[in-house]
Order: C-alpha cells, then structure tokens, then sequence
C-alpha cells in the first residue's frame, strides 16, 4: 500500500478527479441548498427595491470563469426582470458584452419579451480604462457613456433621461471574477458615496475572502463562487416559481446542479489531503526507525 | 525634459484627482482628468497589440523554441482584429438602417433655396448661454425679424426646438415653422431631407411624376439635379425572388399593388423598389387570423384530429378546450372598436393656447377634445357575432357591411385590423394547441401533421418575405452592425474557440490543485495542521457534505456544525487577518503615491535612480 502511494502516477489523480465531476454531472447529482446569511442578504437587497427602479448590473468577467458565475449572472437578471427593475448593463472586461448578450439571451428574450430595450433594460457595453471609467461614471455618466453598446445615443434612450451618473442607481450588481471588479467598484463607487450608492456582488471562490472586510457596511451582500448562487437560486426560486406553484425553469437551477460535482470534487481533495499526510507520516517512522 | 514633462503630468494628474476627492468644486477637475486616463487606457490596447506583434514576429524571425506557438498566437491575433475591426460577415444595425428608403448625398448649401422656409419671430437668447439644437443648429437662423429654416424639419427636430424654450411664443413660431418647412403636398409622404446625414431621401419606387416635381424644386441646381436623379436610378430597382408555393388565397395588400406583381411563369415575386416594413408585414400577412370556435365546429375540429390518431384523453381534451378559448371573444372586439369610436382627447397646439391667451382666456385648459363619439349599433354588433362565428368572413368584408349598417369611422377600421392582427393566426393557435396536447398525452404523427401543416406553410412564407425584404433593401451603413452579432465569424470565433479554450484553461486547475492537494498539503508543523483543519473545514462546509455530516449535533451546540464553522472562520479568522494586510497595503499604497507625486519615486519612468 504505501509503495502503491508514493509511486502512485499522478494521471491517476487527474482521471480520479475527472471522473468525480464528470459522474455527478452525467448522474445529474442534486443537492438540496439551505441559504446562507450573505445570501439572504443579497437577495433582500433586490428584494426591498421597488418597481421601476434603477440597477446597474456590471457583469466583469469572461468564458474562463462563466462556469463560477454565469448562474448567479443568471439569477440576478431574472430576480431584476421578476421585480421590474430597470437594468444597466456595462463590462469593464473586454468580453463582458458578450456575457451580458448571454445574460440578456436566456433570460429576458426567452422568459420576459415584454421588457423594451432602451425602457426596460439597456446594454451600455465595454469601456477600457479599469477603476478609471468607476471614477468618471460616479459623477457623471456621460462623461463616458454617449452612446449603447449599439451606437445610439445615450439622450435618445428613454430610460437613460434623468440618469446623470452612478450615484442615481438604486443599486449596483457586481459579478466578479478579478480586476476591474468588486473591489474597484467599491472603493471608487460605493466608499465615496456611502449614503448614496448601495452595492451587492457575486464573486469567484478565490476572491470571497478578500471582501469579507467590506461586508456589510460597503456590500451588503455578497455571493460567494457556485454555493453562494446555488443559495441566492434556491431564494429567487422559492420566491418567484415555489410559492406561486410553478415548476422552476431547470436554467435557474445551474448554480444547484453544478454544486454535485463541486460536492464530489471537495471530497476528492479530503480524501487526497488524507492520503497524502498518512504516506507523509509512513515515511516519517521509516526514516525515524532506519 | 524627457523626465521632467511626464514627472509633471503624473504630479499634476495625481494632486487634482486628491484635491477633487475633497473639495466638491473641483469634481470636475478629477473627471477631466480621469476621461484622459480613459482615453490613454484605450490606447494602450493598440500599444499592447504592437507589443504583442512586434515579440511574435521576433519568435519566429529568431526561430527560439517554440516559435510554432507563437505563428498561432500571431495568426488568431491578426484574424480576430481584421474580422472584428472590419465586421466582416456582420449584418447592418436594423435600428440604424432606414427599410423601404433611397438615399442620394446632398450637402445643406445645395439643398434649393425655394424650400427655406421662413416665419415671423426671434430666436430666444438663453440666459445660461445654450445653444440651438445640435440636429437643427445648421439650419436655423435668424434675420430681420423672421427665424429661417433650410431643408424640410423632421418631427425629431421639432422636438429639439421645442425643448430649447418653454415659452408659449416660441413654441408657436417653432410649430408655424414646421408647417412650413415641409416639402410640397404631392411629395410630402415620400420625400425627406437628413440635415445630419447630408443626405435626401425618398420612400418606395419614385415615379416619373415625383421625379419631375423633385426637379422643378431646383431647376438650376446641378447638385439637385443629380441627387433626384440618382434617388430615381436606385429607387427603380428590380428585385426577384423565387417562390415555391404561394400561400392559399395569396393577396397583394394594396400598399404593394403599385410595385409587386408575382410572375407565374418563372414562380417569382417581382419588386420594383425598396420595401417599407409596413409593407413587408402587409404581405407577409396571408394566413386568417384565429377565431373563436364554438359550438358543433368545435366539435368536428375535435372529431378530425381523433379520425387521424387515438382519442384525446381526459386531461388533453381539457387542455384543447382551454386552448381554444383562449382566443378572443366577440364581446372584446366590440369593446375595442367602441374604445377606438370614442372622441379623444388631445393636447392643444401652442399656438391654440397662445391665441386663448391673447383673447383674455384667464384658465386655459391644454386640452381638447377631437372628433365625435362613434359607438357600435346593435347591428353593428350581429355583424362582430356573424364575423367571429363564420370563418370565411374577412375583414375587408366586415369593414364594408359595419359601414353599411351604420357609422363606423376610420379610426375603427384600423382598431380592427390592429385587433385582429395581434392576435394569433389559424397555424400559431393550432401550433399552441399541438404544444398542449402533447403536455399531457401522445399525438400520432397524422395528428400532429394536421395541427402543425398550417404554422409551416406561415414560417415558409414568412421566410420568404423576409428574404425579398433584405434583397430589396439597400443599405446605408454597412458598418453599422455589431461585430459580435451571432453568426457572423467573430461571433463563431469567440463562441467555438475562444469560450471553449479559456473555460478549458480554467478548468484545468481543478487537476493540477488535486495533484498538489495529495503531494504537498503535509501536516510537517504546527502552522501547516492548523492550514490543514481549516481546509478540511472550508472544503466540506463549502458543500451539502458539511452539512450531512454534522446535522447530527444538537441545536444547542450547531455553532459546531460544519457549515457554521465555516462562516465563522470566514467571517472573523478571514476578515480579521484580510483587514490587517489591507491595512498595510494602504499605508504602503499612500507611501508610495507620495513618493511618486512628488517625485522621488522614479522607477515608472525607467529610472535606476528609484
């Protein structure tokens, strides 16, 4: 056994931990969720907004992380399109417009086509410049923003009349997966304007713990990789499908199905970590005794 | 000085974006200065490009190892940015593009001088020192106590003017100007002038009646000239499109008589000209619209789809009744004409409610009310009841017999065929009804043949419009589509490359953190077993495992829980120590700034002297 550990190939580890995502995936493995405080929180936020009101929803990541966050992106959308929000897309990524495309795609083409571009929802597109374009946006918008993603003037968009800067937004969604991101938007956005401009994000596994200091004065909510929108879908669900005795479009419950691989994966790495440290104390009372 | 200039800019940049943190008069100092961060941002992505091109081609000039690699990146690099720049293969923006227009450039000097238009009064000076309007700013002017407009006001230029001033004067010259500047009755429909595009535009196929009346505007304008001849040229073209089959009691609406005809021998649609949405959704209107089914209809409609399979069940005869009454009812049509029938009430012009002013009207109210109260008679409303229930009864039909039988305006008629064609069509509805059935039982083949024949023939018809549509259609701004617009290449490059390649990289990470996970995630010290517990507690709390686990320790002590451990370790051990290096971080960050502001920190420049 312990020559079998030390000598063991490490494609073996690799087909080990394929198989542990792949089989929940293929035996579509679902596990219930039972919300979090932070995402409670997060979904309280939207939830005091009321209709008609004004969010931004800033979508900063790309392909590479749309598996961490594009249910939460998901969500978001579908909770603002549920509440009759009306929704301001930006990127600070390069390929944020096509997540928001995306975004706008599954949810309010397919399930909400009464909601009018340019009066309900409104894609404003990549801009480069980083926290530069937050600095600018917070006191006036169209110091940056004078057309859409689609060229057309951002005067001549109804929904965009009496919109000066950020700080007329009744809440900023962040979905974030590195810079520029949360942590930019709430030094430059949220920190400036405390009483102003309120802020909820949804973030990489990796990044969680870096905003855990800004909660819950800067974020009020934040969610945290694929279990944080596993439990803000599980809220919106309940809310909008559960109570109202609909069966729930099984696209709002990606964060969930993908928490079974995650599950399996997790274990994987116990048990791995386990393995490793009993070959590490084998070969320490060989070495201890020879 | 190749120090001194950028030391200064950084310095000067740094202190006003401090300054206007602080003090609220300068916030726009901050901005200015943040917009050219802005700009220089966007520019450093062609920086980077060169940078980029100019280390790949020196891989592969040197031949250094893996020069292959750096072929590919040179190559994906240079088709993305000609592909994206060029929008290759992106169709034009629809909402930018002008359907059923031709257009001939024509600057504003050249526009014909019998067309300035001219009426009595001043424009307002504001006291804040605004400007005209952009869009009509080149157009207007003042002289000798008359405002003068060149070239014909658009209604969105209206607007703009009206918004310059409220003051009821002003907005009743802005209106009396707009009378005037329109082009000659005969050509008003078709025939505008785009002051910000330089251009003139003419809607559908020009007649040679309109063509001479467009040339007499400007009998010795040569640039007129060739402008009306050029719209003439292209707003003849011919466009054809072959038709497999025509829909079953194929019209041509009358908005397309002029120029559509359908050539039987060759099976193709013959258009002369652009055509106009309105159009294209008057002839891609050939299917009946839904109608309500009752009675012993329904139940032959019933009757035939069972001959043609097994019998409904019990839940899908429930849903095919429901789905049949789901259309409208002859009661809401009466309503919606009644509603279109019913006088209006409409804003007063400016110049209405100026004239009131004048006559010594003290309290004037905006509103008027226009036209008479039209409802429907009673045998008004037998022919809406004979028109639901008798399915070979058409619009054009009813419209003739209500105005037979009583008053029945145009307001009405236009309501009637907005009702009818908001609603489904005989193929949409039974497309909905094959949708149902199958929710709660099967359909055989022949069943669902029968309910869907009727929406392909529609989808066919439809395509084929649509095809003759775009065909027709010249287009203004080529470029005006966006780059990723889905199926165009870029759109295939990001979605089956891009996407694919970069979730790959990402996912990858999962192999290599189990690889180290079991090799060197050792518990050789104190530090590295307290590392070790946390991570078997984040890894299982972070997962329904944590909480299948120690579901079982009593509510008294869940504070235990795997899952509650977890948020506390992220929310006190994590915060406490995340706070801390923030702290420094911050502290190291203002040191910093304060070195490079005041220029004792050199080393951005390239500097030894750090």
């Amino acid at each position: 056994m312990y020559h079998f550990f030390t000598t063991l190939d490490r494609r073996w580890i690799f087909l080990l931990m394929a198989l542990a995502v792949a089989v929940p995936i293929l035996a579509q493995a679902q596990f219930p969720e039972i919300p979090t405080q932070l995402a409670q929180d997060t979904f309280d936020e939207i939830e005091r907004l009321e209709e008609g009101d004004r969010v931004l929803m800033a979508f900063d990541f790309d392909p590479a992380s749309e598996g961490e966050l594009g249910p939460m992106a998901t969500a978001f959308v579908r909770h603002a399109a549920e509440k009759k929000l009306k929704m301001y897309f930006l990127a600070l990524w390069p390929v944020g417009p096509q997540m928001i495309d995306e975004a706008i795609n599954k949810v309010i083409r397919a399930d909400f086509p009464q909601l009018v571009y340019g009066e309900d929802y409104v894609n404003l597109g990549f801009k480069p410049g980083q926290e530069g374009v937050i600095k600018v946006i917070i006191t006036d918008f169209r110091g940056l923003y004078t057309t859409d993603d689609r060229g057309t003037n951002v005067d001549l968009i109804p929904m965009m009349r009496g919109v000066a800067n950020v700080q007329a937004m009744d809440l900023i969604v962040n979905v974030s997966a590195g810079y520029p991101g949360t942590k930019e938007w709430v030094q430059y956005a949220v920190t400036p304007y405390p009483d102003k401009v309120r802020m909820v994000a949804g973030v990489t596994g990796v990044q969680a713990p870096l905003f855990y200091p800004y909660i819950p004065e800067q974020l009020p909510g934040m969610l945290g990789a694929i279990k944080g929108a596993a439990e803000y879908e599980a809220l919106v669900v309940e809310k909008y499908d559960l109570q109202l005795g609909r069966e729930p479009d099984p696209k709002y419950l990606d964060g969930r199905r993908r928490m079974g691989p995650q599950l399996v994966a997790h274990l994987l790495m116990v048990c791995l970590i386990f393995a490793g440290n009993v070959v590490f104390f084998m070969q320490r009372s060989r070495e201890a005794r020879s | 000085m190749k120090r001194t200039v950028p030391l200064l800019i950084t310095a000067t940049v740094g202190f006003v974006l401090i300054i206007s943190r602080f003090i609220p008069a300068t916030v726009g100092w901050g901005e200015v200065a943040s917009v050219w961060f802005d700009i220089l941002a966007a520019i450093a992505f062609i920086l980077g490009g060169s940078n980029l091109l100019k280390l790949q081609l020196k891989k592969i000039s040197d031949r250094t190892a893996g020069w292959g690699y750096a072929v590919v990146t040179l190559a994906a690099f240079l088709v993305t940015l000609t592909v994206g720049l060029l929008k290759i293969g992106s169709p034009p923006a629809p909402d930018q593009e002008f359907f059923g227009e031709t257009f001939a450039h024509l600057e504003l000097a050249d526009f014909p001088e019998t067309q300035v238009a001219s009426v009595d009064g001043t424009i307002p000076e504001k006291a804040d020192g605004a400007e005209l309007p952009l869009s009509v700013r080149r157009q207007i002017r003042e002289q000798n106590g008359r405002v003068l407009f060149r070239g014909w006001m658009l209604r969105s230029q209206m607007r703009d003017l009206l918004d310059f001033e409220d003051t009821l004067r002003w907005q009743c010259t802005v209106e009396r100007l707009f009378e005037q500047a329109q082009p000659p009755e005969e050509l008003a429909p078709n025939v505008s002038y785009y002051a910000d595009h330089d251009a003139l535009g003419y809607k559908g196929f020009m007649s040679d009646e309109d063509r001479d009346r467009l040339l007499e505007l400007g009998r010795e304008n040569a640039a007129w000239q060739h402008a009306v001849d050029e719209i003439y040229e292209t707003s003849r073209r011919t466009t054809r499109m072959p038709v497999e089959q025509l829909p079953a009691n194929f019209q041509i609406a009358a908005s397309l008589e002029p120029v559509l005809e359908y050539d039987a021998e060759h099976k193709e649609l013959v258009l002369r000209g652009p055509m106009s949405v309105a159009q294209r959704n008057d002839l891609a209107r050939q299917f009946p619209a839904a109608k309500p089914i009752g009675g012993e209809d329904r139940a032959a409609f019933l009757r035939e789809l069972e001959s043609l399979g097994e019998p409904l069940n019990e839940e899908q005869r429930a849903a095919f009744d429901r789905a049949i009454e789901s259309v409208w009812t002859p009661e809401q049509l009466v309503l919606a004409l009644n509603g279109a029938g019913a006088a209006k009430e409409e804003d007063k012009t400016a110049c209405e409610m100026l004239e009131e002013m004048q006559a010594g009207v003290r309290n004037i109210d905006p509103q008027k009310t226009v036209g008479e109260d039209v409802q429907l008679n009673p045998r008004q409303e037998e022919l809406v009841e004979q028109f639901a229930r008798d399915a070979e009864f058409t619009p054009d039909e009813l419209i003739e017999q209500m105005r037979e039988a009583g008053t029945f305006n145009d307001a009405q008629a236009a309501e009637l065929r907005r009702f009818l064609n908001q609603g489904s069509t005989v193929g949409e509805q039974n497309r909905t009804l094959d949708r149902e059935l199958l929710k709660h039982g099967p359909l055989t083949p022949a069943q669902r043949d029968f309910l869907l024949q009727d929406i392909r023939s529609q989808l066919a018809w439809r395509a084929t419009v649509a095809e003759l549509f775009f065909a027709a259609h010249l287009v203004k701004y080529k470029w005006s589509g966006e780059y990723r617009a889905e199926g165009s290449p870029f759109w295939w490059m990001y979605e089956y490359l891009f996407k694919p390649l970069t979730a790959t990289m990402f996912a990858l990470l999962a192999f290599y953190v189990a690889s180290a996970a079991f090799r060197a995630f050792r518990a050789k010290n104190v530090e590295a077993i307290l590392l070790l517990g946390t991570a078997f507690i984040i890894l299982l709390g972070r997962t329904f495992a944590g909480v299948w686990l120690t579901a079982w320790i009593p509510d008294e002590l869940a504070g235990l829980r795997i899952e509650n451990l977890t948020t506390y370790i992220m929310q006190i051990f994590t915060t406490a120590g995340n706070r801390a290096i923030m702290i420094g971080i911050a502290l190291g960050i203002a040191s910093t700034s304060l070195k490079v502001l005041l220029g004792v920190d050199r080393s951005y420049l390239g500097s030894r002297e750090g």
